[in-house]
């Protein structure tokens, strides 16, 4: 297949600006029956992320007795790549489940519920590049919606190489034919940058361009937080509107 | 309107004023969880707007017998954890040389106090207290525990305009489940009403709301009786 | 399990050490252990190597066969790679399908040698979109006292630079030797508090699993990285041990390629 030219008088294939994210849309708490859910679409991504739990983890063995258990479930839905997805856990879901829980369980107050499990099932419909992140900042609002303790919000973005130039969340065309893909996460406190969640990379980077992705990932993340916390502010905001007038008092 | 804060967000520089909701790192207080703010000069908390019950003790709560043991009840709280009531916390005047099953089965639901929580969150429940029995009758309505604080109202006022303006009998388990007794049509009032609590939140003049929608079922259904 | 008490154990011991500035094997934080590679164990492989990165074993085999090109690459040839962590190898690993840390390393491993372009997939292209080599590169861990990672990386360089391509076999053409043209080295370090030493051995992980792998490839680009493990890694620290990472992976570089060119002169001797 010829390569495509990933870049024409210095805009993106979608029109885009090297520094610019896809068009993002998050809405919290869609599902009924989940503690805390999330419906979000990053360009062609649509995902859904919904979070059980604190609960009680059966079968027993699989308790800790310090600390909640935390799972994380990527699933692609059959249908949401070209050609049909064989239903299941891949190689490539086991290790994206695998890095974005280790992203989530130093930011959740595991301690505070022993013996419990939370669980976060994050289901790709449709994938467009750059689900792993899409998916992270899903289950980050869903968690919130659920209550659950945390230090921070965790954000999620990737950035690519393509054609000589570091351009921030790659689409398709650019995962694809791009020279490296830098996912990244990172934990949010308080409108500011606190860590790292998540690194990974693949391609081919010096180490310059390298301190160059990271930049843009952190400008990246910043504005993708303030939409995850509008969509919970919008949910939220409607049924808190006034001043409050009950104690916790019987 | 109170301030809708998320997890990490700052929200106090004064570690000594840090509650329930809160934590503090490097001197500074930050919210744990989705919530309201609760911020006087002395003192800051969150006020959950969702999450599951964790059990804390005095905690009043209604729980549903999962499974007998020799020496007592494993009893579900509707929390990640679930509780046992020995046979020694069951009140003493009730027991009559009866066999663990004929006090308690599985299915049988229990008005219970929480006695105590070990590190391990091993939960302990009592039933020698007044306000605790077996629940033989009535209705059990289940409501987001976050919400209980509202369905009690102001120093309790919300829960006995409900109790005083219909007759009847209510206990509400901070667990989220709520108990209530008495004439069956007043019972459905009152379990509509919570719904309307639960759901409507922090709206000014809820128990003024409440009680027109209250007087309004009432009227409606002495209407229906002449 | 009784395991999970010496790691307990060890856990103060280490850190203590590690806070004054040691590590219980007396290497200093960038020192890798000593690195020995053994190319050609396996006759029947058409490639292979055995590493020791101290005494973590792996040894990697390579088999070779005909297949079909993927539909967007018909002019090359297909890279797959696989981890088994038998039960062998450590008291923790259990039989059965790979777990998530398997996939994971092999998944890292295979990510290093595809996007350094280690092997040159034009030149297995048998016949356009229709026939091209497989390469199958499986990872076997024999005993793990830590740092798999780059182990199962080394080995897998050194056992690709020990592949000759067995086209006689297949009836289509003269074996040659597997054209290999780079060496991506991965580093790994573990992340305690502030410090970060460079491959990890088993002991010191009783302190957790916060890792980070960074490969390079023969000119300092980076190629793969995976930050591995439950922690939040601060951005000052990433830096640091990225840079550290490509410097170490040419000290590795160099004792590979010379343990590999010194394993073929002994076997030049053998044969004379």
């Amino acid at each position: 297949m010829q390569k495509p030219k990933l870049i024409v008088d210095g805009k993106r294939l979608d029109g885009r600006g090297f520094e610019e994210l896809r068009p993002i849309k998050i809405e919290a708490g869609v599902l009924k029956r989940a503690d805390g859910s999330c419906y979000l679409e990053m360009g062609k991504n649509k995902i859904i992320a919904a979070v059980y739990g604190p609960r009680e983890v059966h079968p027993r063995h699989l308790q800790d007795p310090s600390k909640a258990v935390i799972r994380y479930r990527y699933n692609m839905a059959p249908f949401s790549v070209e050609e049909r997805k064989k239903p299941g856990p891949d190689r490539r879901s086991v290790e994206i489940s695998k890095v974005s829980r280790e992203a989530l369980e130093p930011v959740i107050m595991k301690e505070l519920f022993p013996r419990s499990g939370i669980d976060v099932f994050v289901e790709v419909l449709q994938a467009d590049a750059g689900t792993r992140t899409a998916c992270l900042n899903a289950a980050s609002v869903a968690l919130i919606d659920a209550g659950v303790a945390m230090r921070g919000m965790v954000t999620s973005v990737a950035v690519a190489k393509v054609e000589g130039n570091i351009v921030l969340d790659p689409m398709k065309e650019e995962d694809n034919y791009g020279d490296a893909d830098v996912p990244i996460a990172f934990l949010i406190r308080n409108d500011r940058i606190e860590s790292i969640a998540l690194l990974q990379m693949d391609g081919r980077l010096t180490l310059e361009e390298m301190k160059k992705a990271m930049e843009l990932a952190k400008k990246g993340a910043m504005q993708i937080y303030r939409l995850q916390r509008e969509a919970i502010m919008k949910k939220y905001m409607k049924e808190e509107t006034e001043e409050p007038e009950e104690e916790n008092e019987q | 309107m109170r301030k809708i804060v998320m997890p990490g967000d700052l929200i106090a520089k004064n570690p000594r004023a840090a509650g329930y909701g809160t934590y503090v790192e490097k001197g500074k207080v930050y919210a744990k969880f989705l919530g309201l703010l609760d911020k006087t000069d002395t003192s800051v908390r969150v006020i959950p707007l969702k999450g599951r019950y964790i059990p804390s003790s005095g905690d009043v709560v209604i729980g549903i017998v999962r499974e007998v043991t020799a020496n007592g009840w494993i009893v579900d709280v509707y929390s990640p954890y679930q509780a046992f009531l020995p046979v020694l916390e069951y009140p003493e005047n009730a027991m009559r040389n009866k066999k663990v099953n004929e006090l308690l089965d599985i299915g049988d639901a229990i008005i219970g106090k929480v006695l105590s929580i070990d590190p391990k969150m091993k939960v302990t429940l009592t039933m020698k207290d007044k306000v605790c029995k077996p629940v033989r009758v009535g209705r059990i309505v289940a409501i987001n525990p976050a919400r209980v604080p509202r369905v009690i109202g102001k120093k309790g006022s919300m829960i006995k305009m409900l109790k005083s303006e219909l007759g009847i009998q209510i206990v509400v388990g901070q667990n989220g489940l709520i108990w209530i007794n008495g004439d069956r049509r007043k019972v459905s009032i009152a379990e509509e009403a919570i719904y309307i609590i639960e759901e409507e939140a922090h709206t000014e003049g809820l128990t003024d709301r409440i009680t027109e929608f209250i007087k309004k079922k009432k009227g409606e259904l002495e209407n229906a009786e002449t | 399990m009784a395991e999970d008490i010496l790691m307990d154990i060890k856990r103060d011991y280490v850190l203590s050490r590690i806070r004054s500035g040691e590590r219980i094997d007396g290497r200093r934080f960038d020192e890798f252990r000593q690195i020995s590679v053994q190319t050609g164990v396996i006759e029947k492989a058409e490639g292979s190597a055995l590493v020791k990165l101290g005494n973590t074993q792996v040894i990697v085999g390579i088999k070779m066969q005909v297949g079909e090109p993927f539909p967007d690459t018909p002019e090359k040839g297909i890279i797959i790679t696989n981890s088994e962590l038998v039960p062998l190898a450590s008291p923790t690993f259990e039989p059965g399908p790979p777990d998530e840390n398997s996939v994971e390393l092999a998944r890292v491993v295979d990510r290093g040698i595809r996007e350094s372009e280690a092997v040159n997939l034009e030149e297995l292209c048998i016949e356009e979109g229709e026939k091209v080599w497989v390469i199958f590169i499986d990872i076997h861990a024999l005993d793990d006292d830590g740092n798999l990672m780059d182990a199962s990386a080394i080995a897998a360089i050194s056992a690709l630079m020990n592949t000759t391509v067995p086209a006689e076999k297949f009836e289509v053409g003269e074996d040659f030797r597997l054209p290999v043209r780079d060496i991506p080295i991965s580093v790994t370090s573990l992340i305690v508090d502030d410090y970060s030493l460079v491959d990890p051995c088993r002991d010191e992980m009783s302190v957790g699993n916060n890792l980070i792998t960074i490969t390079s490839d023969k000119n300092g680009n980076i190629v793969a990285m995976q930050k591995s493990g439950s922690y939040l890694l601060s951005e000052e620290k990433f830096y640091e041990v990225l840079e550290l990472s490509v410097a170490k992976a040419e000290e590795v570089r160099k004792q590979v390629v010379s343990q590999i060119n010194q394993g073929d002169k002994d076997g030049e001797n053998e044969e004379s």
